[in-house]
Formats: C-alpha cells, structure tokens, sequence
C-alpha cells in the first residue's frame, strides 16, 4: 500500500522533472533541431543522389561515398585536414602551457600585459588578420622574404603560399598565432587556482620544480587543459577564412581542406551530393573524436 | 504555485518563440504585424496608382536586382546608379537595385543565389556564364525578341554567335567586347635594351623576341619578368591566350566540342615558359594581382591585360610608359576575346522579366543610351556607332581588334574546365612533367564537357 | 647551483616569450602603420618600417567606396507578408559609408547572437546537469557529437533552409545557426554539474518555483561560464567569416570581415585599402577589449568544471 502511493508520487515527481527539464531545454533545442539537426539529416538525405544546379536530382545510393574514396584530392584533403589538426592542436596546447607557466610567476602588471598581447591576434578578426600575413607572406615585397634576404637567412626569395612546400606549414602558423590567445588566458587562471597547500606540502618534501609540475598542478588544471582541446580542436577545424583568402587550396591542392574542398564542390563545381557525402564522412570523424575526447575526459576526473 | 509556475513558463515560451525570428510558429505575432503591413501596403499602392497616371510608361511596375561582375566601370556602384538614374527618368515605376560582384566569389554568390532561390533578375556578365553555365542549365531566359529588333541586326555576327546557346536561343544582349591583350613596362625595356625585339608599330613580336626580350630583363637584372599567374581563376584568359599563341596552338578545336591543350604546339609553349628563367608559374597570384604587381614596377610584363586596366586604377596609377601588346607569336596572333552582356534569370515572374528586358532595351537599343552604357564599360561597342571620337587610348587599343580570336569559352561545362586548367599550371609550376599535366587536363576537361552535354 | 639553474630558465623564457611577444604584435602593428602610409611606400621593395608619412587616403578611398544606409529597421517576420519576399523597412537611416554600416552589423550580429547564446545555452545547460529526464543522454550524445561540426558540412541544406525561412541574406541568418551550435550547452552543462544538489532541494523544500531557483541560485553560480560563453560566442561569431561569405549578398548587409575580405576581391593587392579596412575591423573590438580586459581574462576559471 504504502509502497503502491510512494511509486505514484515517484512517478509524478518524475513527470514533473521531465516537462520542466524539457521547458528549460526548448529555446536551445528549438535552435540546436532547426539549424543543426535538420540540415544535418537533409546533407545525409542528398548524398545519396547525384545533385547539382538546374536538374532534378537523380538517387545513385552510395556511389558518391565510392567515389570520394577514389578521390585523390579528397584524400589529399583528408590528410591535409588532419595534419592542421595534429599539428596545431598539441602546439597550441604546450605552447600557452609553457607561456602561461612563466608569466603566471611574473608581477601582477608584466602578467596582464603578456596575456594581452597573445590575445591580440584573436581580438584582431580573423580575416584582418589573414589579410596581413597575406602582405608579409608576399613574394614579391612581403616583409618576411625582406628580413629573410638582408639578414642571410634565406638565399633567395621564397613564394611562401605559391609553394607546395610551404604553403601548409604558412597557414598552420597563422592558425596558431590566432589560437593561443584563449588557451592562455585559461590557464593562467587555472594556475592561479591551484591548491597552494598541496604545492607548499609537496616542497617542504623536497620535490624538484619538474615533480611539482606533473604531480601536483597537471591534475588539477586537467578540465581546463580538456576544455581548451576541445576549442582549440573546433577551431582548427574550422580555419576556413585562411585557406580561402590565402591560397583556395593550391598550390597543387597542398592546402586543401575538407572544409575548403566541400565550398570548392558544392559552390564552383555544383557537385551538391557529392560536397554532401564529403559532408557526411567529416561529420562521422568529428563527432567519433569528439566522442573519444569527451571519454578521456571522463575516465581522467 | 503551480499556476505561477505554469505562467512563467509560458511566459518563457513566448519570449523564446519572439527570439526565433523566422519560425512559423508565432502565428499570433504574424498576424497582428501582417494588419500593420496591410495598412502600409493600400497607402503604397495609392501612390503607385497615381504614379501611373502621371507616369510616362504606365505599363510595367517591378522591383528588379541587377548584379554585375566588374566590366570596367560597371563594377562601380557609383557609376551603374548614374544609369539607372537615367532609366528611372523615363521608367520611375521600375525599381532597379544593383549589387557589384567581384571575379573573385561573385560565381559562388551567385550559385548560393540560385540554389536559394534568390537569383537576381538581370545580370551583367560574359557568355561564358551567362549562356554556357547558367544558360545551358536552363535557368535563363531567352531574349530572342530583344534579339529580333532592327537595332540587334547591326550586331556583330561572331558576338551573335556567342550569345546563342547550344539549343539557338539566346542567353545574353551583348553591351560591349574587347581583346584581351598583354602588357609590357616601356621604361623597363628600354632601360634593358629589350625594345629592338619588339614592332612598337603593328605591337607584334615573336616568339623567339619574345624569349631574348626576357633574357635581356633578365640580365639587366630584373629577375621577375613576368608571371604564369594560377592560383585561381582569375584573369585565367591571360596565361590561356600566351600559351596558345606562341607555337599557335588552340584550346578547342573549331566546333567548341572537345579541348586541344595537349597538342604538340601547347605543350611545346607550356615547355618553354616553365624552361625560361624570368617567367615563373606562381600559385599566389591571380590575375588581378598580377597587374597590381606589374603597374608597381615589380613584373615587367602583364598578361592579363586590357583597355580596362589602362583606364583603370592599376593603369593610371603606373609610374611608367605602359605599352600595350599582342601575345608573342610565329604567326598572326589570335587573341581572347571578352564580350558582355545582360542575360536574365528566370525567376517565374512574369512582370520582373518583363521590365528587366525594357531595361535592356533602355541600355541597348538607343544611340546615346547605348554609348553611355558602352563608355561606362570602358570597352568597344558590340555594334556600329559613333563613339570614342578623339580617344587616344582607345585608338591605341583599337589596333587589338584585328587580331580577335576564336571565341571558344562558350563550350558545355566550362565552369569546372577553368578549374581544370590553372589547376594544370600549378601542377607545372611545381615541377610535373608538361605532358603528363596536359593530358589530366584534358581528360577532365573533356569529361566535364561531356557531362554537361549529357545533361 | 639549483636556484641559479632556476634563474637561468626563468631567464631565458622570458626572453623568449619576449620575442613571442614581439611576434605576436607585429602583424596589428603592420595593419595600422600600413592603413597610413602612403601608397608607395607599401608597396616599395624595401619595407618602412615607421611610417615616413602618415596619409589618410586609404580611409578616404574606403569611405568613398560604397554607400549604404546607417541603419534599416524591418518589421518583424515582414518578408513573410511583403510581395517580393524582402523584409519591410520601415526605419532607414541616413547614407553613409557601407564600412560604418558593416561595423554596426557586425556589432549587433556579434552582441544578438552572445545574448542568444548565453540565455538559452544558460537554461539547457543546467537543465542537461541537474535534471533527470528521459532522453538525456541520448541528448547529450548528439551534442557533444555536434558540437565541433564546421558548418560547411550543412553547407547547402543550410543555404536552402534560410531561403525557405525568407532569412537569406539578412543578419539572422549568420546569428541563428550560431545560437543553433551546441558548444554553449555543453560549456554550460559542465559548469552546472558544480552545483551542489542539497541548495536546489533545500530550495526546492522552501517553496521556491523553478524559475526563482534558476534565476536566484543557479544562474549566480554559473555566472563565471556564462561569462566565459558571453566572450566565446562573441569572438567566434565575429569571426565566422564563412556563414558571412555564403548567407550575406547585398553590400547593405555585410559585416566588417566579409567587408574586407571582398575589397580583397575587388581590390587584390591594394594592401593599404586592405589594412585601412582591417584597422576599421580591429580597432573597436580591441577598444573592447582593453576596456573589459578584466573580465575577459578573469573568472574564466575552469577549476570548477567537474568533467
């Protein structure tokens, strides 16, 4: 009997939560289903027909995923895409670690300055900033090959976007300059919040500086290093403006992105099903990392 | 309680549908706006009524959206609205607003506009867009009646023929033609002992001056004679016209079917530039920078040159003799031509499509009208009128017409051939073999060709 | 021996970071000693590298480039009634030059779309940690799954829908999807998870309504992730250059960034045309900055987030 009513009131209780978890969530849902979700399934839903400008799309089922894997620019693309992310994800992250450590330490005026200035490229906008480096990278009259030649260290001038060799490695660097600032910032922060009682215990033990690193303040700045992961992982990924402005892929495809290449498709070579199916295949591979990151960071705290 | 509780959440449901703009669920919202639009719209047909009466044409009101790439100064806002201002004088009842598109994304705005169903009603481009893009995917209208006038008679029968598409009709009104042509720095090849290789009266050169004129640049110590511009597709009708022309080969054959870049005159020509010290393929470049580079002094020749760029900013901006010339070549050179025109969208409205042709007509078929259009291009008119009286530069690059080539850029597919092509270069450039890079080129030129035939 | 290594690292790091630093100023220094030197002098072989001149022909030739209306207040959901399908304006504002227009959309796109963000991933995210509902974690899953989606994968389907919502080409069709992107419930969500349960049901014991404890309890609480979302969305949006380039065409509706990026276009290589459009671009959001530098680079902390 009483067990009988205990289960009705859970059940209500229950259906009260439910309805007003449901109230919180609609607004966001609302956005997150019309402008995410329903895009999402019709990209699915076209790759699979044969879709392009004034013609009635015709069903070809998996062909477009065939043939994307006989692509060689795909591909190309493909690796592109992941040295970006490889590449500038852990540097971005060391990189405004090892910052962040050192100007932690400094006076309170010398560490606000230091974390200003790493904050500038950001604040900058990404396309003012694209389109200076574009200048600097110039080969004609760009000031890097002019500091490059007067000063020995390159014999000649170097066409640095017009270069397959370089080209890459030119946008990776501009990517980072405009990643590091956030990371910084975060976690000078997280530093600041590190339990002082574990670190004075851990010195009066004799811990060397390397042990007091690793052993006391990583753990606790954990989250804060799986947060800037995450960021710093979307926006690699999402370093559009760069390649557009810079290059549009070239030179021989070296600075070809999915991202770029599925514009490239869809906007100049009308491939809709085809640029939907490179869709589909980029939104399986970001959501399984996001995934496996989002496990580390519950397995880690 | 709960009743609180209930309307608080309402409440909060309401604001959140405010915040969802375009949602169709805020019915209520709608409607009390649409009365207010009601209202607003029996006022502004009122005056549209009175319009009528005293308008001088009665007959057509429309709202229309003109886009145009930059043809000269019809890629000026400035400029387009000063001749929409005189079409307003004699047709106040149609709305006409411009857009100014680039070289650079105007295609992909425009493809974003068509696939939204946002296209506009008149646009001022080439054949290349207009009749084999967008004309042979049936999104055009066909203009033949404005084709039928007494007036379009006096058009040029190799414009005609271009502005037909494959299915005879007609995808664009033509407004004005050039030659592409190049350009060398005068000072430059004087100072460098290069002009004894060049006929500064006919502007014609060999292909063997060509070669010793960019040594003789070379040696006077100016490394970058010129440029094999490739990073995109822009100003691509440049590299296409120097790389035909100096063993005098063609990029299709004669009926537009199928392409030729693979014959033994282009990779010859293809060999030898990538073989020239003083001429690099560079992949940072399209067109319009090129000419930025060679006005600055730093490239000593310019291949993506026309009376366009004399006239325009990089032209005038030069601190040197600008020297227009043909393309090297054995024989007699065969240069690209650049014809443009309107064409409209057929967006399914009836009355759009109907004042958007009164307005080419407006821009055509009139003398002085058509003369104000022409000059505003800072090109040639596509028909006989009097016009340019006087005009130094002008006569200057008159010379050029002769020398017209085949129009070939009207061939099924080309959007995606263009691609093909400085794709090509940059392959080239960086290092692959001439011929292997030719023949990808072809084989995916000729594939898109026959695809969009297929279709 | 072991205080002078320590000295001698800390030495060299700072230097290092100095020149970091140097590096990481240079390129806002070039855009504006760029945006005022003369044109020849941009464009000279040898770099200058303090203007000899300062010039203000470029803001000119920006200023003069293209007109549109400062301001144009459309009734709401107006496309939905007009004829043409186009919102109806019924407040214009004087003429001026479209770069002073790009700026104040750019503004409000930015600033709508942070607000957006903040009251609605604010409400989700709580609701996502405290809540126990059916369909959670199915919920969760899509949003971490989604949440580092480049936008160019709903590329078309996204271009169709805003059409068919009479949206494209307008402002909102930059500022919605950005709302629509989950990141923001998912910062949130793990900000909440701090909360400690006992203050929600002993508020929940004293009578207080649902939305009083969100607004009196847990909001205050996730006030340093709501600030760090507030910051986050602002940049992100401001720089979403690709939702600009695909959904805005007309000049009237442009921001800062697609701004610059078509005088790019137009323009190619008139590098203080560019740089005076870039200092137009940076100089307001880096004023922001400086101002609020406080709040951006504290509270911040994710020493709170429990994973």
């Amino acid at each position: 009997m009483t067990n009988q009513v205990y289960t009705k009131r859970s059940r209500a209780l229950v259906r009260r939560e439910t309805t007003a978890a449901y109230l919180f969530l609609l607004p966001s849902l609302f956005f997150f289903v019309v402008f995410v979700i329903y895009p999402m399934i019709m990209c699915i839903y076209t790759s699979f027909f044969d879709s392009t400008m004034g013609r009635e799309d015709i069903f070809i089922g998996f062909t477009n995923y065939v043939n994307l894997f006989q692509d060689e620019i795909f591909l190309g693309a493909l690796k592109n895409t992941t040295i970006i992310v490889v590449v500038s994800v852990p540097a971005v992250c060391a990189f405004s670690l090892w910052v962040a450590s050192v100007i932690y330490d400094m006076k309170g005026a010398a560490c606000s300055a230091f974390r200003c200035i790493f904050y500038l490229p950001v604040v900058t906008g990404s396309v003012a900033v694209t389109v200076v480096w574009k200048w600097m990278y110039n080969n004609y009259y760009g000031i890097l090959n002019y500091v490059g030649t007067k000063t020995g260290i390159l014999d000649t001038n170097i066409n640095w976007l017009g270069d397959s060799r370089f080209a890459l490695w030119c946008i990776i660097l501009i990517l980072f300059t405009t990643s590091v600032g956030q990371p910084i910032v975060l976690y000078v922060s997280a530093l600041g919040n590190v339990d002082n009682s574990l670190v004075e215990a851990a010195q009066v033990d004799g811990a060397t500086r390397f042990q007091l690193f690793w052993k006391i303040k990583w753990p606790q700045i954990m989250p804060t290093t799986l947060y800037i992961l995450v960021i710093t992982t979307i926006n690699s990924f999402q370093c559009f403006a760069l390649i557009q402005l810079l290059t549009s892929g070239g030179p021989q495809h070296s600075t070809d992105t999915i991202m770029y290449y599925i514009y490239y498709m869809a906007f100049t070579l009308y491939k809709y099903g085809y640029a939907n199916a490179m869709g589909v295949i980029l939104a399986i591979i970001i959501a399984v990392l996001s995934a496996i990151q989002f496990k580390l960071a519950q397995s880690n705290t | 309680m709960k009743k609180l509780l209930a309307l608080l959440l309402v409440g909060a449901m309401s604001l959140g549908l405010v915040a969802c703009g375009g949602s169709n669920t805020s019915e209520p919202a709608a409607e009390a706006s649409s009365v207010a639009v009601e209202t607003e719209a029996a006022t502004t047909a009122g005056t549209e009524a009175e319009a009528e009466i005293t308008g001088e044409n009665p007959d057509i009101t429309a709202e229309i959206s003109l886009w145009t790439y930059p043809v000269g100064d019809w890629g000026k806002e400035d400029a387009v609205k000063e001749l929409i201002a005189g079409f307003n004088e004699v047709y106040p009842n149609i709305t006409v607003d411009v857009q100014i598109l680039d070289y650079a994304e105007g295609d992909k705005t425009v493809t974003a506009a068509i696939e939204s169903g946002n296209a506009p009603d008149l646009i001022f481009e080439g054949p290349e867009r207009l009749v084999a893009n967008w004309g042979a995917k049936g999104l055009m209208v066909d203009l033949s009646d404005i084709w039928s006038t007494d007036v379009s008679a006096g058009i040029y029968d190799s414009i005609e023929a271009a502005c037909k598409g494959t299915d005879g009709k007609y995808y664009e009104y033509p407004v004005c033609m050039t030659a592409h042509c190049m350009a060398i720095n005068r000072d430059l090849f004087e100072a460098a002992g290069a002009l004894q290789y060049i006929d500064e009266e006919t502007r014609t050169w060999s292909t063997e001056d060509f070669q010793k004129a960019v040594e003789a640049l070379v040696a006077y110590g100016h490394t970058n004679a010129g440029a094999v511009f490739c990073r995109d597709q822009g100003g691509d009708q440049g590299t296409r016209a120097l790389v035909n022309n100096l063993y005098g080969g063609t990029f299709t054959n004669a009926e537009h079917t199928e392409y030729t870049a693979n014959s033994e005159e282009n990779i010859k020509a293809l060999e030898l530039l990538k073989s020239m010290e003083g001429i690099n393929f560079d992949a940072s470049l399209v067109g319009g920078d090129e000419i930025k580079l060679f006005s600055q002094g730093v490239l000593g020749m310019a291949f993506c040159w026309n009376v366009g760029a004399e006239k325009g900013e990089d032209g005038q901006s030069a601190q040197f003799d600008i020297l227009p010339m043909a393309f090297p070549s054995d024989g007699t050179p065969a240069l690209q031509g650049g014809i443009w025109g309107f064409g409209i969208f057929d967006n399914k409205d009836a009355n759009r499509i109907e004042a958007a042709k009164v307005f080419i007509q407006y821009m055509t078929q009139d003398d002085v009208d058509y003369a104000k259009a022409v000059e505003t291009s800072t090109y040639w008119p596509v028909r006989e009128i009097s016009i340019y009286e006087g005009d130094e530069i002008m006569t200057e690059y008159g010379k050029f017409m002769q020398y017209m080539g085949d129009y070939y850029q009207v061939v099924p597919g080309w959007a995606e051939a263009r691609t093909a092509w400085w794709n090509m270069l940059q392959k080239v450039g960086g290092g692959t073999d001439v011929k292997t890079a030719v023949e990808e080129f072809v084989t995916t030129a000729n594939a898109a060709a026959a695809a969009a035939t297929a279709q | 021996m072991k205080i002078t290594r320590n000295k001698v690292y800390k030495f060299i790091s700072v230097v290092i970071i100095l020149i970091f630093a140097f590096l990481f100023t240079f390129p806002l220094y070039w855009i504006i000693t760029g945006a005022f030197k003369p044109y020849e002098a941009i464009n000279s072989l040898t770099p200058e590298w303090w203007p000899s001149e300062w010039v203000t022909t470029h803001f000119e030739k920006l200023m003069s480039n293209r007109k549109a209306p400062l301001w144009e207040l459309h009734i709401p959901f107006g496309s939905f009634f007009s004829e043409n399908g186009k919102p109806i304006v019924f407040w214009e504002g004087p003429e001026a030059p479209a770069a002073i227009r790009w700026l104040i959309n750019t503004v409000f796109m930015a600033v709508t779309a942070m607000l957006l963000t903040c009251v609605t991933a604010a409400m989700a995210g709580y609701a996502l940690a405290k809540k126990r509902f059916v369909g959670r974690t199915v919920l969760f899953t899509l949003i971490v799954c989604a949440m580092a989606l480049p936008k160019q994968v709903i590329l078309i389907p996204l271009v169709r829908e805003m059409s068919d919502l009479n949206l494209y080409n307008t402002i909102w069709s930059v500022i919605f999807p950005a709302v629509g992107w989950p990141f923001g419930v998912f910062l949130i969500k793990q900000f909440s998870e701090g909360i400690p349960g006992e203050i929600l049901e002993s508020a929940r014991i004293d009578g207080a309504g649902e939305i009083k404890t969100f607004i009196n309890i847990v909001f205050p609480m996730i006030k340093p992730g709501v600030g760090a979302l507030a910051i986050f969305t602002f940049i992100n949006t401001w720089n979403d250059y690709f939702m600009q380039l695909i959904m805005l065409v007309n000049s009237e509706v442009w921001t800062i960034s697609l701004g610059i990026a078509k005088l790019q276009g137009e323009y190619s290589t008139d590098y203080g045309l560019l740089m005076a459009g870039a200092t137009m671009a940076a100089i307001p959001i880096i004023t922001v900055f400086i101002i609020f530098q406080k709040y951006f680079t504290k509270g911040i902390t994710m020493g709170a987030v429990k994973g």
